[in-house]
C-alpha cells in the first residue's frame, strides 16, 4: 500500500511537466487588480476557489470518475469528461486545462501502463473526448487502489499546491509564506473533501460569478506571466 | 411532482416569410399575448406572462416552444419574475426550446426578483441543429425584502444547457445561497448587486464580432464588471456584474444590436413595456 502511496504521491508533485504551473485559473486578474496582493488576501482568494468552484467541478468529478470505475461504467466517464469541459465556459481556462489533462495523461501512461489511461488518451487523439487532469488523477488513484476519500484529497492537494507556487511566484511571497499557507489551508482540504463526499450529483458544475469573471478577464490580460 | 402550475407550448414556423404559430397551448397561470411584428422582417414577439403575478411556495411552471426552419421570434415577459416567500417546496421553473436550422431565437426576459425567503430554480434546457441561432439574456437582482436588505433570498440556481447537432456544447450552472457564501466578498458578487448572463450561439460567431462586442462594452461609462468568453461551441458567453438592471440591460441592448446588424443586417425593435 505504501508504495501505491508514493506512486501517487507523484502526480501530486507540483514540479510534473503538465504545464500546471503556467494557469492561474483567473488568480492573475486579481493580482492585477491589486485585491489579491499579500499572504492573507491570497488565503481569501484560494478559499473561495476551492470551496466555491473546485469542489462541484474537478472535486465532485474524482468521486464520480472513481464510482464509474468501480462500476465499470466506462460510457459515464466519457460523460463526465465531456460535461466538464463544456461547464468552463471561459476559453483559456478550458483549453488550458484541456493541455494540463493531456499531458498528465501521457505521462501517467508511460508511468503507470493502465488500460484506461491508454484508452482515454486513444479518445482524445480521436477527437471523440477533451482531456482533464482530474479524470486522470482518478484513473491513476483508483488502479493504485487507494481510496475514494484519499484519492478527492490527494488531488484538492495537488491542485491547490500548484496554486500556492504560482501566488510565491506572481505576488511575490516569499517560500516560507508559501508553505506557511499550504500548512495552514489543512483544514480547509479536509472540509472541501467531506463536503464532496455529500454532493449531489445535481450540484454538479456551480459556478462563483466573480472567480468565473476573472478567468474570463484573464484573456483581456496584456502583461501576463500566467496562460490563464 | 408532476403536475404543473401552468404551462405553455408553441410551434413556429416560417410561412412564406412571416412567422406564425401552428400551434398554442397554455393551460393554468402561464399565458402568452397575441403575437406582434414590430417591423417587416416577419420576425414574431411574443410577451409572455403570468397572470397570478409572481412565483409562489410549491409553483412549477413548463415552457416548450420549437422554431421550425427559418422561422424567427423574440420571446419576452410583460415584467419581471417575481418569486415570492417558499415556505415548503421551491418555485421551479423548466423551458424546453427546440430550433431546427435556419431558425432564430432571442429569449429575453426581464429580471428575476426572488423575495425574502424565497427559493427558486430555473432550467433551460435548449436542442440547437446547426445553422440556428440562439440569444439568450437572464437578469439576476438582490431581490426584495421589506428593510431593503440585500440578498435576503434563500436560493436561486440557474441551469442552462445548449445542445448543438445532438451534443451538449454549454452547462451553466449559478447558483446563490446568500446565507451559505459571502456573497459581497471576492468570488462571488465582487461588492456588486446585479449579475447578467448572455448566451449567444451561432455559426456565424468570429473573434472579430467578440472583439467588436468587448470593446464597445469598455467604452460604456458606467461602474461595470464583465467578462466574454468563446465557447467550445460556435458562440460566446458574456458575464456582467453591476449595480443596477438598467446599467445591464444597456450592455445587452448594444450587444444584441451589434449581432443584429452584422448577422443579419437589421436593427431590434425596442421591446417597451411600460
Amino acid at each position: 500500500m505504501d508504495n501505491r502511496i508514493l506512486s501517487l504521491f507523484q502526480l501530486c508533485d507540483s514540479n510534473l511537466p503538465t504545464g500546471a504551473f503556467s494557469h492561474s485559473f483567473g488568480l492573475e486578474s486579481y493580482i492585477q487588480d491589486g485585491k489579491v496582493k499579500d499572504p492573507e488576501s491570497f488565503y481569501e482568494w484560494l478559499r473561495v476557489y476551492l470551496h466555491e468552484q473546485l469542489i462541484y467541478t474537478d472535486g465532485l468529478v474524482c468521486r464520480l470518475i472513481y464510482d464509474a470505475l468501480r462500476k465499470k461504467d466506462i460510457q459515464k466517464i466519457w460523460k463526465l469528461d465531456h460535461l466538464i469541459t463544456v461547464q468552463n465556459l471561459p476559453r483559456e481556462t478550458r483549453q488550458g486545462t484541456k493541455m494540463i489533462g493531456y499531458r498528465m495523461l501521457k505521462l501517467a501512461e508511460s508511468l503507470y501502463g493502465m488500460p484506461t489511461l491508454s484508452q482515454y488518451r486513444e479518445r482524445i487523439d480521436k477527437k471523440q473526448s477533451y482531456g482533464h487532469p482530474a479524470i486522470v488523477f482518478s484513473m491513476v488513484a483508483h488502479g493504485l487502489e487507494v481510496s475514494k476519500q484519499n484519492t478527492i484529497l490527494y488531488y484538492l492537494y495537488s491542485a491547490v499546491s500548484s496554486q500556492v507556487q504560482n501566488a510565491v511566484r506572481a505576488i511575490p511571497l516569499g517560500q516560507t509564506a508559501g508553505q506557511t499557507i499550504t500548512h495552514k489551508f489543512q483544514p480547509e482540504l479536509t472540509r472541501a473533501a467531506e463536503s464532496i463526499m455529500q454532493l449531489h450529483e445535481d450540484d454538479f458544475g456551480i459556478v462563483s460569478p466573480g472567480l468565473e469573471l476573472s478567468q474570463m478577464k484573464h484573456e483581456r490580460v496584456n502583461i501576463r506571466i500566467f496562460m490563464s | 411532482m408532476s403536475k404543473w402550475t401552468g404551462v405553455l407550448s408553441m410551434d413556429l414556423e416560417n410561412r412564406k416569410g412571416k412567422t406564425i404559430a401552428k400551434r398554442v397551448f397554455f393551460q393554468g397561470a402561464f399565458k402568452v399575448m397575441r403575437p406582434i411584428y414590430h417591423d417587416d422582417s416577419g420576425k414574431v414577439c411574443y410577451y409572455l406572462l403570468n397572470p397570478g403575478g409572481g412565483y409562489l411556495d410549491g409553483d412549477r411552471y413548463k415552457m416548450d416552444i420549437s422554431a421550425e426552419e427559418g422561422a424567427k421570434v423574440t420571446l419576452t415577459t410583460q415584467s419581471a419574475t417575481k418569486v415570492y416567500k417558499t415556505p415548503n417546496n421551491y418555485a421551479y421553473q423548466e423551458t424546453v426550446i427546440y430550433l431546427k436550422k435556419g431558425s432564430y431565437l432571442e429569449y429575453l426576459p426581464d429580471p428575476l426578483i426572488a423575495y425574502q425567503n424565497a427559493r427558486y430554480k430555473q432550467k433551460n434546457v435548449i436542442h440547437m441543429e446547426k445553422g440556428a441561432t440562439f440569444l439568450y439574456t437572464d437578469i439576476l437582482t438582490p431581490g426584495w425584502s421589506p428593510n431593503g436588505d440585500y440578498f435576503s433570498f434563500d436560493s436561486v440556481q440557474l441551469i442552462t444547457e445548449i445542445n448543438w447537432d445532438g451534443k451538449l456544447g454549454v452547462f451553466d450552472h449559478i447558483k446563490l445561497t446568500p446565507a451559505q457564501q459571502n456573497l459581497s466578498g471576492l468570488g462571488y458578487m465582487e461588492g456588486y448587486s446585479h449579475l447578467g448572463s448572455m448566451i449567444i450561439i451561432s455559426e456565424q460567431t468570429s473573434t472579430s464580432i467578440i472583439d467588436e462586442i468587448y470593446q464597445s462594452i469598455e467604452t460604456e461609462e458606467i461602474d461595470i464588471k464583465f467578462g466574454l468568453s468563446k465557447l467550445e461551441v460556435p458562440g460566446f458567453s458574456l458575464r456582467i456584474l453591476g449595480n443596477s438592471t438598467q446599467h445591464i440591460e444597456r450592455v445587452f441592448t448594444k450587444c444584441l444590436h451589434i449581432i443584429n446588424q452584422k448577422w443579419f443586417h437589421r436593427t431590434p425593435s425596442s421591446l417597451r413595456k411600460y
